[in-house]
């Protein structure tokens, strides 16, 4: 394997000028890397049954190839166990994917990370997180894949905080950004089958994402009072005036208390597109909507996302705690859409 | 000793040919493409004014892109081609 790898060699003294020499040339997110050594890089190809030549993506508005060998060696310096390099290169698929348009959230000042959502029995393969402290910390598997794919973005791609990304706050996410649906604890069809794979598949959904905002309902025992309560949180929230998507995250007690109800995902998805609207008077007072005031505006309503289908259900976090949380994608449908990619082992 | 992959892309050298600047804007066609941000059009439209008043130019032409997150379409190089001597392009937020 280690001789078909043509990336450029450097040789250093130890493991420590390794992770001195990393730093040094800017090639770390501001933590310590693993060295990317031949022999790991080669076990992480390995892991994914791919050749290092194979072009796994490739990025026209940056005029890049994004091969196999480079999202290996990435890997390996994100911490990656090679059984996690299919994740990744699904992930970088995604990213690459036209229909995420990998200009606009690699680069904009709103400060996108990569919301990566694993679906199928990889997840529970690979002990990717679904549950308690969902988004961090304790998981190798939720940290270093989306750790990966942000070191491709900024290694690869050119991504640099700073120069080409240049995220005016960032969110923590921009390190790593990956959750599971709790399929094994969920009623509801998964993330995945949703977008029309089979149960059985793996998959990656990618989208570009701000962080996420929790809410807390410990008082209600419906569905509708939950949801009324992430309805108030998520109105005014984002950037009102067109995300592409939003990532709803119920975890345990409020899955519990909305299945109770008998609703599923749809049924969510309706309820909280009627329930997040504004008026066009509210948002052209608040400074998000330009334009005087004109008559009508008090009670013209300007939805969220274009359509119900936009809200993305997930059920995942910890079975104990009243929190769950919505998550406001990217700018807008024109600028980024959420693609689902196979994992393919 | 250790040997270390770059996990950096590397890219063969390539030259560009970029067509010379006129030296003067005096009765030059130019090109103003608008990236869709708010204004980003009234903006183009004074400086096309200061182009034409202050500099000579014959006239100018606002060109649209999609969105601001792409790059130019195809079809409005492609007029911009056809129709302009000279072309400003930039990038504001």
């Amino acid at each position: 394997m280690s001789a078909t790898l043509t990336s450029k060699r450097h040789t250093v003294h130890d493991l420590g000028d390794a992770i001195e020499f990393c730093f040094a040339q800017g090639w770390t997110d501001g933590l310590p890397v693993v060295p990317p050594t031949t022999d790991r890089v080669g076990r992480m190809l390995e892991g994914a049954g791919l050749d290092p030549k194979q072009e796994i993506g490739f990025v026209a508005h940056r005029a890049v190839s994004i091969t196999a060998e480079k999202v290996a060696i990435n890997a390996v310096m994100a911490g990656c166990k090679p059984e996690f390099m299919p994740v990744v290169v699904a992930a970088v698929e995604g990213i690459a994917d036209p229909r995420w348009s990998y200009h606009g959230p690699g680069t904009s000042t709103a400060g996108a990370g990569v919301l990566m959502i694993v679906n199928g029995p990889i997840a529970g393969d690979l002990d990717v997180n679904a549950g308690d402290n969902l988004f961090g910390p304790g998981w190798r598997a939720n940290l270093t894949i989306g750790r990966a794919v942000r070191l491709v973005m900024r290694n690869v791609c050119g991504s640099m905080p700073g120069t080409l990304d240049r995220g005016t706050l960032g969110h923590p996410g921009k390190l790593s950004y990956v959750i599971a649906e709790n399929e094994a604890e969920s009623p509801w069809t998964p993330l995945h089958v949703e977008r029309g794979f089979r149960a059985d598949q793996s998959t990656v959904t990618v989208m570009a994402a701000e962080a996420p905002h929790q809410f807390y309902n410990q008082l209600s025992n419906t569905a509708e009072g939950v949801l009324t309560t992430l309805c108030d949180d998520m109105r005014i929230s984002g950037n009102v005036m067109g995300q592409p998507h939003y990532a709803l995250v119920l975890a345990g007690e409020h899955m519990r208390t909305i299945t109770g109800d008998g609703w599923d995902k749809k049924r969510i998805r309706q309820f909280v597109w009627e329930h997040t609207q504004n008026s066009h008077a509210h948002l052209k007072r608040t400074g998000r909507m330009a334009g005087p005031i004109q008559p009508g505006d008090e009670t013209k309503l300007r939805p969220l996302v274009a359509s119900p289908d936009d809200i993305f259900v997930i059920a995942a976090g910890g079975r104990a705690g009243a929190f769950s949380a919505y998550i406001p994608g990217w700018s807008s449908s024109r600028s980024s859409q959420a693609v689902t990619k196979e994992v393919r082992r | 000793m250790i040997e270390l992959l770059d996990p950096t892309i590397e890219v063969a050298t390539q030259t560009i040919a970029f067509v010379d600047r006129p030296a003067s804007l005096e009765g030059k066609r130019v090109g103003l493409i608008e990236n869709t941000k708010f204004n980003s059009d009234r903006l183009l439209a004074k400086i096309g004014e200061i182009l034409k008043a202050e500099y000579g130019a014959a006239d100018w032409k606002l060109f649209h892109k999609h969105n601001a997150s792409v790059p130019a379409h195809d079809e409005i190089i492609a007029e911009i081609r056809k129709t302009c001597d000279v072309m400003v392009a930039g990038i504001g937020d």
